[in-house]
């Protein structure tokens, strides 16, 4: 029995955004890559490029029926060093692409992580950070959190600010290891490190931002239902100032959607530990149920089961330095 | 080792707590600043409904756990999951939170990735055997719950204090009259002809009530709903307490009937309105509040409060008639 009576203002909405098969990413382009100039950029893309075409396949191979939609993207920092501009960089990048017969679907800044228009996407991302409870922990006190770091287990006791008190007690405890909450007998322990607020002015870090790039790329980022990070078409010329830039650009008008149910991440290898980072971060997010089941509709639709644990979704392909 | 039927992963039972309060403030707030005390998180809005009456729901927030479930045969069964928690303000003047949590068996023996648990949120998985009966029991049960116990109560405590502290409230300390808080402690199992019952429905001492209940299984998988039931049988139950709590403190039928009409005046104001038994419950739940109408009859015994209220009022303004009509007499025989 359905009821007659609606109320707007008291349902939940969410809105869906169109999700191809998979998304690749290939690269992230920070300062460092754009000092090394265009020869750098052409190496990271040849190396890329084979992989790019392997994960593709693979990609395709697991698509059940009908055409494989699969996207491809790419991040530049214009967070932690602004350098160049829109109009000289990306014709650079796009160009570096294509020698490498790869095809930019979709540019994105990695500002826009941390604010895009309106709205402070990490902060929403930040809200629904649910802590890994530490064994013993019975509902009365939220998880022990250190403020603006997020770890995979349980610090050693005595190295946070909170512990000075106790220690002052009994000097003499003994060291005690940290340990990670789900170690398979030993522990990798890792402390993310989320943000900082050098003159009260709050600083994302590069993973923190790449935990809610990977969620836009998954469709799962939502500011009360609606999406954030939306692509939009290429604006004609490149601007001057990358604040003219919007946060997510179309550059390829046949391009598959910008989100996916599965995301490929193709990196150098020093990204590393940020990924590894981002896992323990995506691990602890609750993402918004509206979206999870939208996803979850489509791929049943479409004959693909999803994996229900977020960092599940993504997989990475981790390239030589040199 | 598990019940007929039982599945990993999907709850068998739920248990929540409902604590129930005035809120800390003279006048009852306006919906749109309900809405503000309720904003736990800028991502998710806080649903406002107008009809059948004002409710303001907070996003819910999700408290991970990794402890032991309530018993009272000692059983230490670990569990790891999430607890829900969310907050309403009913009319601007009621304030409820609620910590609510389904119980299902994990598969496997071993703690998993948190993600795993995040992937379905307000569900807690125990390792071992679960034993329903020693779970409910223990859950409602009177006592304090020890340290390393499952509480769902102190999840809705902190979230109570937590919009209590709200600086929307502030300066604005003042309280029309002296409330007593309640808490309502509730457990839900499947009913074994998939018929919705309640096992019992107890008051205890402290403000303290306990809601064993019997559900179809389609209901025990929205347990939102079932928290839903909870939070009205909870207002209800809060509302009936405090009125009593106020007729009984206006000692009715004493000398000093002005007296009596003054102290009941905040009831008048405040409370009376907001009596609508089942007004947000899901239809396949609502026959369960005709059974508490049965018994222990909360409309009735509401019904009977106010008529003496209105009584009161009644005799009081024909005592001011009378009062004024006799000094004019006075006056036309002198």
């Amino acid at each position: 029995m359905t009821s007659v009576f609606h109320e707007t203002a008291a349902e939940p909405q969410t809105r869906s955004v169109p999700l191809s098969h998979v998304s690749l990413e290939l690269g992230h382009l920070y300062m460092e890559d754009f000092a090394g100039g265009p020869e750098r950029l052409r190496e990271h893309f040849a190396k890329i490029a084979p992989w790019a075409e392997t994960a593709r396949a693979a990609a395709a191979a697991a698509v059940p029926r009908g055409r494989p939609r699969i996207s491809t993207c790419f991040l530049i920092d214009d967070y932690f060093t602004r350098f160049s501009s829109p109009a000289e960089l990306v014709p650079m990048v796009l160009e570096a692409a294509k020698e490498s017969g790869l095809v930019i679907d979709y540019l994105a800044r990695e500002s826009a992580c941390a604010r895009a228009g309106e709205t402070d996407v990490a902060r929403v991302v930040e809200q629904r950070l649910v802590e890994s409870p530490a064994p013993g922990s019975d509902g009365r006190r939220p998880p022990a959190g250190e403020v603006g770091w997020l770890s995979n287990g349980a610090r050693t006791p005595g190295t946070s600010p909170l512990d000075v008190p106790l220690q002052a007690l009994s000097p003499r405890t003994p060291w005690q290891p940290p340990r990670e909450t789900a170690a398979r007998r030993h522990s990798v322990f890792v402390d993310v490190e989320l943000w900082d607020e050098p003159e009260q002015r709050r600083v994302w870090s590069c993973p923190f931002l790449a935990a809610v790039w990977q969620l836009a790329r998954l469709g799962l980022l939502r500011h009360r239902g609606e999406p954030l990070l939306v692509p939009q078409d290429h604006p004609g010329a490149f601007p001057e100032d990358w604040d003219a830039l919007p946060s997510v650009i179309r550059l390829n008008e046949r391009a598959a959607a910008f989100s996916a149910y599965r995301i490929w991440s193709l990196l150098p290898s020093r990204f590393l530990p940020v990924e590894h980072a981002v896992r323990v971060i995506l691990e602890q997010t609750e993402v918004e149920p509206g979206p999870l089941a939208q996803a979850a509709e489509r791929a049943m639709a479409e004959g693909i089961t999803l994996p229900e644990e977020i960092p599940d979704r993504i997989a990475y392909v981790f390239l030589p330095e040199s | 080792m598990r019940a007929p039927g039982a599945e990993p992963g999907r709850p068998e039972l739920l248990c929540g707590e409902v604590r129930t309060a005035l809120l800390h403030s003279y006048d009852p707030v306006p919906h749109s600043s309900a809405a503000q005390l309720l904003k736990l998180r800028g991502d998710a809005p806080v649903l406002l409904s107008e009809r059948p009456n004002l409710h303001a729901r907070s996003p819910e927030v999700l408290t991970g756990v990794d402890c032991v479930l309530p018993s009272v045969s000692g059983a230490r069964t670990r569990c790891v999951g999430t607890v829900r928690a969310r907050a309403c303000v009913n009319d601007g003047r009621v304030l409820q939170a609620a910590g609510y949590f389904g119980v299902a068996v994990a598969q496997g023996g071993e703690r998993r990735q948190w993600s795993h648990y995040l992937a379905r949120p307000g569900t807690v998985e125990t390792f071992g055997r679960l034993r329903h009966d020693d779970i409910v029991r223990g859950f409602l049960g009177t006592g304090q719950t020890a340290a390393g116990v499952l509480d769902a109560g102190a999840t809705a405590e902190r979230l109570l204090t937590r919009v209590t502290a709200h600086p929307a409230l502030d300066g604005n300390r003042r309280v029309p009259f002296k409330s007593r808080r309640t808490r309502l402690r509730w457990t839900a199992r499947a009913a074994p002809d998939g018929e919705a019952v309640i096992e019992g429905f107890t008051l205890a001492e402290g403000g303290l009530r306990t809601l064993a209940l019997r559900l179809p299984a389609s209901t025990l998988a929205a347990p939102g709903v079932v928290a839903a039931f909870c939070e009205d049988i909870a207002q209800h139950d809060w509302l009936l307490t405090n009125l009593v709590h106020l007729v009984e403190r206006g000692r009715l039928g004493s000398a000093d009937r002005a007296r009596a009409v003054r102290s009941l005046s905040p009831a008048i104001d405040q409370l009376l309105h907001l009596w609508m038994p089942g007004a947000r419950v899901a239809k396949e739940l609502s026959p369960l509040w005709d059974v508490l109408e049965g018994e222990p009859g909360f409309s009735r015994q509401w019904q009977t409060l106010v008529q003496r209220i209105r009584d009161q009022l009644a005799l009081h303004t024909i005592s001011l008639l009378h009062a004024e009509r006799v000094p004019a007499e006075h006056m036309t025989t002198h």
